[in-house]
């Protein structure tokens, strides 16, 4: 289907930025570690080092944004949401798509367009130590991550518009998930009878599913 | 509409779109950006050139510069990365294993792994489902009680969000604007003394009605000790402490014996050597480092205020000591002593009665539970004591669970890859949450709400336990629809400002609702963890066998509230202790 390569193709995009940006918290890691061996090993500390722990973790995040919202991993209060029919469920999400999320997303990209432009064309430095690293390419974050979150959010509503038609919901990218700890950790145990561990591992996804339910969605109620 | 009375239309908008299901984020940001559009409005202007979307773009940025919420995805990555390097299945074994002579021993093992496991990941549904398949059809198979063992697994697995190092402390003091270091102190010996009570009321139970809890096969029980080790105690002695070190004196006997890994050299012989030694250097170093805090590093502290330069930017005058830099405390010797005197006796029973089963016992947890244990111990111990800031220890807590999972063989390329992936989604979520309730709780600010709030509850005239329980109350039923997330970001912020006209610390207080979120996520009929658990479980377990079971646990919660209130120097002693008032 067209509609469907399309959606991919915005998926793609946003999990791409999202799984690069991903990799900041090995290099927030290794800054941390390093600094501390300077400040209290080497009793040599860095002074622009705050400015960039906060850039590496702002960066991060701002850009996950999107990845995120692709993955449908922002927490909802999915209590009475998850007992909902899928065109239920559509219906609400494209009214509240449109009503919430561009309003305050489009901020993001016009005013944070704004706010970064004005750094920039000062060539705004940090403030919180003397001669502080330049912070205009982390104001120009704000922009850059409002665009990736509205372009997914886009992609969400053509979801919720297919939904509404065809009474399912498009896929999504298949990603790695919390509860894939189950099969990590039980692939490799040894105290554990063969039988009761294949069957949690086939359905580690599925009782996920009805446990964000409670019950509502499947026939657990027995 | 007056703006307090929009900001009140505000509140009970939130309550009720969040129902609806679209992410809070954005829920967030969507009402603050409506509501803040009609506080800024100014006929003459043209629309884009409202505030509220400046004020949009300094909240995001004020989130992206929080250096409190900076901790957030080492602590995250630590966890997510010790949850794939550990192995909990091996942990439970060796743990039943130790524990096979008290009563109800797979349900206390059951617990002692969740409370070890809170402290690595903060997941609920993850470790019910894995204690599910670990540890529930074992207990059911030996005759355990449904409700037992449905409970323990269920109440267990739910400690992880408030054994610290836990996300939901860090999103708190980002709200409180407290400090990270001292709420993990006072939610230390609550978290330990829920776990605490949890495990007296099992073994307890289990005392007074053995039948729920019958004793184990002898099979089940049996410790599995290689040939060469019966060969080798045959060889010199009964005592597995006295025979190495005999070994070590006259090797000729052990080369004599053939084991299947082969021959015992005088490396093997060292390796037990050090395994057998592992008690008495944990006792050893925690007094060592006990004592090292309490009387050496607090004088060097003392010194050094007086004889260093007065910089500039210091608050001058004398600043008050804390209680730890006043010397130690009076009595603090003949605990010491005690303690000193307690600990010999341990060790020396323990090398007294070290026969093969037990040295087995003692190597298999050395394998399993010590690497995790280290190094939780260190990452807290550096928070703590106030050795490094919390970003710091989260950053160094992170590598060590990095080293320990390769040192393990567990961490492969896939597996990091998972992790980071993971972390940065967690990340991302919280984040973004709080970006769109800064600009919310802004918003409600401007309007007046806030104060409408205030002045409401002031006129009840309530007194201080009146309005504990009341605020309490509030946020257990908010517990049951929403997660924690929700709940800390959102509602707690409302309540925040009345703590100090009641004279209630942010602190105890913020503990308190971490303890209460326990029991509003073991409430049924909305309690995740029971449906985690049903899916694991056997057909004929029902889900009200499952709720039945987690009753209990919430009336000890209940319990450790009370204790915790009438006892505010459980949560306040360690935080006050360590960074003073």
């Amino acid at each position: 289907m067209h509609g469907q390569s399309v959606l991919h193709t915005i998926d793609a995009i946003s999990t791409w930025f999202g799984k690069a940006a991903a990799w900041l918290i090995i290099a927030l890691m290794s800054v941390v570690c390093i600094e501390v061996i300077k400040r209290y090993l080497l009793n040599a500390p860095t002074a622009w080092i705050f400015d960039f722990d906060n850039m590496l973790y702002g960066t991060l995040f701002m850009l996950c944004g999107a990845y995120t919202l692709a993955q449908n991993a922002h927490v909802r209060g999915d209590f009475l949401y998850s007992s909902m029919r899928p065109r239920t469920q559509a219906g609400l999400d494209l009214v509240l798509y449109i009503v919430f999320f561009v309003p305050g997303i489009a901020a993001l990209i016009y005013s944070g367009y704004v706010f970064a432009m004005e750094s920039w064309s000062i060539g705004e430095h940090s403030t919180v130590t003397a001669e502080g690293p330049p912070v205009y390419q982390f104001k120009a974050m704000i922009p850059v991550a409002g665009v990736l979150v509205m372009l997914q959010g886009f992609a969400e509503i053509v979801r919720c518009v297919v939904c509404l038609r065809t009474g399912e919901w498009p896929s999504r990218l298949h990603d790695v998930a919390e509860i894939d700890v189950v099969e990590e950790q039980l692939a490799h145990s040894e105290y554990v009878d063969e039988e009761a561990r294949k069957i949690a591992i086939e359905r580690a996804k599925e009782i996920d599913e009805v446990a964000r339910q409670r019950g509502m969605g499947g026939d657990l109620n027995t | 509409m007056s703006d307090p009375a929009l900001g009140l239309t505000m509140l009970c908008l939130i309550v009720v779109v969040i129902m609806m299901g679209f992410p809070t984020a954005f829920t967030l940001m969507g009402l603050g950006m409506f509501f803040g559009y009609i506080a800024f409005y100014q006929p003459h202007q043209f629309f884009t050139d409202n505030k509220v979307f400046d004020l949009m773009v300094q909240r995001a940025y004020g989130a992206m510069t929080n250096d409190v919420l900076i901790s957030i995805p080492l602590f995250v990555l630590m966890g997510y990365v010790m949850e794939r390097g550990a192995l909990v299945d091996k942990m439970f074994y060796s743990i039943q294993l130790a524990f096979r002579r008290v009563p109800a021993s797979l349900a206390v093992a059951t617990l002692i792994v969740c409370t070890f496991w809170g402290i690595a990941s903060g997941l609920v549904g993850a470790v019910v489902v894995l204690m599910g398949v670990i540890a529930f059809n074992p207990m059911l198979r030996a005759g355990y009680d449904v409700k037992l063992a449905s409970g323990v697994i269920t109440a267990g697995g739910t400690l992880g969000i408030l054994i610290p190092p836990s996300v939901m402390i860090i999103v708190y003091a980002a709200v409180a604007g407290q400090s990270v270091v001292k709420l993990y102190a006072a939610a230390m010996f609550p978290g330990f003394f829920l776990s605490f009570l949890y495990l007296i009321y099992i073994i307890g139970w289990a005392m007074i009605n053995p039948k729920i809890a019958p004793t184990l096969p002898e099979a089940l029980t049996r410790v599995p000790v290689p040939d060469w080790m019966r060969s080798f105690t045959a060889a010199y002695s009964r005592n597995v402490f006295v025979s190495l070190m005999s070994a070590l004196l006259s090797p000729s006997r052990a080369r004599a014996i053939k084991a299947a890994t082969g021959p015992l050299g005088y490396p093997r012989l060292l390796g037990n050597l050090c395994i057998a030694l592992v008690p008495t250097f944990l006792i050893v170093g925690t007094l060592a480092v006990t004592w090292w805090y309490v009387v050496i590093h607090q004088q060097a502290t003392v010194e050094a205020t007086v004889t260093g330069v007065q910089q500039l930017g210091i608050q001058l005058g004398p600043r008050a000591a804390t209680l730890a830099e006043q010397g130690p405390p009076e009595g603090f010797y003949l605990w010491f002593g005690i303690a000193c005197a307690f600990g010999a006796f341990i060790l020396g029973r323990s090398f007294w009665r070290m026969d093969a089963d037990r040295f087995e016992v003692l190597k298999l947890l050395t394998s399993s539970v010590m690497p995790l244990g280290i190094l939780t111990v260190v990452v807290l111990a550096v928070i703590l004591f106030g050795i490094t800031t919390a970003t710091e220890s989260a950053g160094v807590g992170a590598a060590g669970a990095f080293l320990l999972a390769f040192q393990a063989r567990t961490l492969d390329w896939k597996r990091t890859k998972e992790a980071v992936f993971l972390t940065a989604k967690t990340t991302a979520m919280v984040c973004w949450l709080f970006v769109g309730s800064a600009l919310f709780s802004g918003v409600f600010a401007i309007l007046g709400g806030q104060a409408l709030v205030e002045q409401w509850v002031l006129s009840l005239n309530m007194t201080p336990v009146q309005f504990m329980i009341l605020s309490q109350a509030i946020i257990f039923v908010l517990g049951w629809p929403l997660e924690w997330t929700e709940i800390i970001v959102i509602f707690v912020p409302i309540f925040l400002p009345l703590l100090k006209h009641f004279n209630i610390d942010p602190i105890l207080w913020g503990t308190l609702v971490f303890v209460n979120l326990q029991a509003a996520f073991l409430s049924p009929p909305v309690a995740m963890s029971a449906f985690y658990l049903k899916g694991v479980s056997p057909p004929h377990v029902t889900l009200n066998q499952i709720f039945n079971g987690m009753m209990p646990y919430m009336l000890v919660i209940i319990i450790c509230m009370v204790i915790m209130y009438l006892w505010p120097g459980m949560t306040l002693w360690l935080p006050n202790y360590l960074y003073g008032i």
